[in-house]
């Protein structure tokens, strides 16, 4: 029994010890510190990073001088991703920012004692996520929607059918859906959507889509389905159908075509926001969310010529060749 | 010091809350011996319900006992499944729990996030009233405390009545139970539901705490629980005079304490799930070298 609590109280002190170096190293001065809560690693969350410092650097800022940045990612563990939140809360940051939809709705209830601002970034729709309003602000990657769907008709003038996989517990994919079904009709489309649960589903969801003869399949930014993409591009490779990407590094990988955002500006927009904000111009209460506006067309013209689609002049011209081969 | 203490309080926070799905498990896996995998389904349940009322203008408060009530639900489910329907242990959990996934999303959607504006049982007025003046992340502290404690309690008193040794018995000696002239089927959905009442409950004060829900987020709490009980019991395992219900919750704030130093060394953030599992190894092999160590004084 003295053993035991011999041993309980060596473990509790260690445990003090280690909390306490690593709080020392929180200590204020006129160095702003930014937390940085990324929701995982993944390619376009980590563009969107990158592009943030990139921002700050832009913006006049120096890494070491005017700031130091504390980066945790959360690996997508919801519970890992509240406590870095409150983390960053105790070491009372001077900034969180947040990328992806959970981490910022962590952020920014983590936030709430101290009225910490947040920054995020990589967010559909910050308004039905309750983001848009008090020290909050960031950007949004809310996809082109029409921008694609007009690309796809422009390399596929025959196409009927698009089909489409998405995580029903990802709101960012929920919503795109809405707005797909909402306008394909107006483009000569009807959407074919699989909702799946977990990334073991979604080959059994490409057999699903390609036995009901879809004419081709387009990817939402969804981390499951965009995280077996690979998977995806062998069996519809197989069966002769193109899939369209929504954003570059999908292209990369193998996707004929996106009409995407590059997430490496979304950052550097996102860095020049929070600047503004570390430099004391402006509060991020009073400064709104933006939408990134511009997009650019990404083409893999590899897999273009596999699938038989010969690229028009007319995307050609301002499309960006993205083979990672 | 007070970035310490404030890393310190909001560790304790997250122990004490996540402490009701280790009192949960603690009654499935160690007494009834029944690996629940319903937790990862209930968890979430209890955090939509409420994240739903709360949003819909309900009483915070409120929420608590319904998110019992569902989780007793739930438990009540896997129970029957078990026990009338004879489907294997593990396999009527997944069955609940592949269920609840849906009924979540139904429920809630994939998120749903309580506004600033409206009030938890933080910020609620009796809270209010009497700890007004402590800061919010203080007030979180007392509160799950002593919520922790009275559930504590509570099971603690609840396992010396006659039908609380019962439910002892049946993981122990289910023939005994029986001999005894005891359905031990009615016994184990008894226990499910406490459990999962328990577990519902958590993803409640979870709710509240973090003003939101997601679909995903029971994913690896039944892990979480396993391994806090764990823990808990290896640490107290000479010590025969300290509760089960004690273990739990130690078991609970060393796993999120552990969480938070790997967190706080500052490592490349890639490298925090092997910090912790190296952490989590040290504690379990110095809790059982310590158990030798005795054993071979006596």
């Amino acid at each position: 029994m003295k053993k035991t609590m011999k041993a309980v109280v060596c473990l509790a002190m260690c445990a003090v010890l280690l909390f306490a170096l690593t709080a020392c190293g929180g200590s204020k001065t006129a160095v702003k510190s930014i937390g940085i809560n990324q929701y995982g690693e993944h390619a376009s969350l980590d563009n969107c990073r990158i592009g943030f410092l990139q921002g700050l650097k832009e913006a006049g800022l120096e890494e070491g001088k005017d700031f130091t940045v504390d980066y945790q990612n959360a690996g997508f563990d919801d519970t890992v991703n509240a406590q870095i939140a409150a983390s960053f809360a105790a070491n009372n940051v001077d900034m969180m920012v947040a990328i992806a939809t959970p981490s910022a709705v962590a952020c920014f209830s983590a936030a709430e004692d101290k009225d910490i601002p947040v920054v995020f970034s990589a967010i559909s729709d910050p308004v039905s996520a309750g983001l848009a309003e008090g020290n909050i602000t960031g950007t949004s990657d809310k996809l082109p929607v029409e921008a694609q769907l007009d690309l796809i008709r422009t390399l596929q003038p025959d196409a009927k059918t698009i089909g489409i996989i998405y995580t029903t517990s990802e709101a960012n994919s929920v919503s795109t859906i809405a707005e797909y079904q909402e306008k394909a009709p107006s483009y000569g489309f009807t959407i074919d959507a699989i909702g799946v649960t977990a990334q073991s589903e979604v080959t059994q969801a490409v057999d699903t889509l390609l036995s009901r003869n879809v004419d081709l399949l387009n990817n939402l930014t969804d981390n499951n389905v965009v995280g077996v993409l690979p998977a995806i591009l062998e069996k519809t490779n197989e069966a002769k159908i193109p899939v369209y990407g929504s954003e570059v590094e999908q292209v990369k990988i193998g996707c004929v075509a996106a009409a995407g955002i590059d997430y490496v500006q979304l950052g550097i927009q996102t860095g020049k926001m929070a600047a503004r904000v570390l430099k004391g111009e402006i509060t991020c209460a009073n400064l709104p969310f933006e939408t990134i506006s511009e997009y650019g067309i990404y083409v893999n013209s590899a897999a273009l010529a596999e699938m038989g689609i010969a690229l028009p002049a007319s995307v050609a011209e301002k499309a960006v060749e993205s083979n990672a081969a | 010091m007070n970035v310490f203490l404030d890393l310190v309080a909001g560790t304790l926070t997250q122990g004490l809350i996540y402490a009701l799905i280790s009192y949960g498990i603690f009654i499935t896996y160690k007494i009834l011996d029944f690996p629940d995998l319903t937790v990862d389904g209930s968890f979430p349940l209890g955090a939509a319900v409420t994240a739903v009322l709360l949003t819909r203008g309900a009483a915070p408060w409120l929420t608590l006992p319904v998110a019992v009530l569902i989780g007793a639900t739930a438990g009540l489910c896997t129970g029957l499944i078990h026990v009338k329907a004879g489907v294997r242990d593990l396999l009527a959990g997944i069955i609940t729990m592949t269920a609840l996934f849906s009924i979540n999303l139904q429920l809630a959607g994939s998120n749903l996030t309580v506004p600033r504006a409206v009030d938890t049982i933080f910020t609620s007025r009796p809270v209010m009233a009497l700890l007004g003046g402590v800061p919010l992340l203080y007030r979180k502290l007392i509160v799950s405390t002593l919520l922790a404690l009275v559930i504590k309690l509570i099971l603690d008193a609840y396992f010396r009545t006659k039908n609380g040794l019962l439910l002892r018995a049946v993981g122990d000696n289910d023939t005994l139970v029986t001999t005894l002239a005891v359905d031990k089927g009615r016994l184990k959905i008894l226990g499910l539901m406490i459990a999962n009442a328990l577990v519902a409950l958590c993803g409640c004060l979870v709710c509240h705490e973090q003003r939101s829900f997601s679909a995903t987020m029971g994913t690896g709490q039944m892990v979480f629980g396993l391994a806090a009980v764990i823990i808990g019991t290896t640490i107290f395992r000479r010590a025969s005079r300290v509760k089960g219900t004690t273990a739990a919750v130690v078991g609970s704030v060393i796993y999120k304490a552990v969480i938070q130093i790997a967190i706080s060394l500052g490592l490349p953030a890639n490298l925090l799930k092997l910090v912790t599992a190296v952490l989590f190894l040290c504690i379990l092999v110095l809790g059982t070298r310590q158990g030798k160590g005795a054993e071979r004084r006596a």
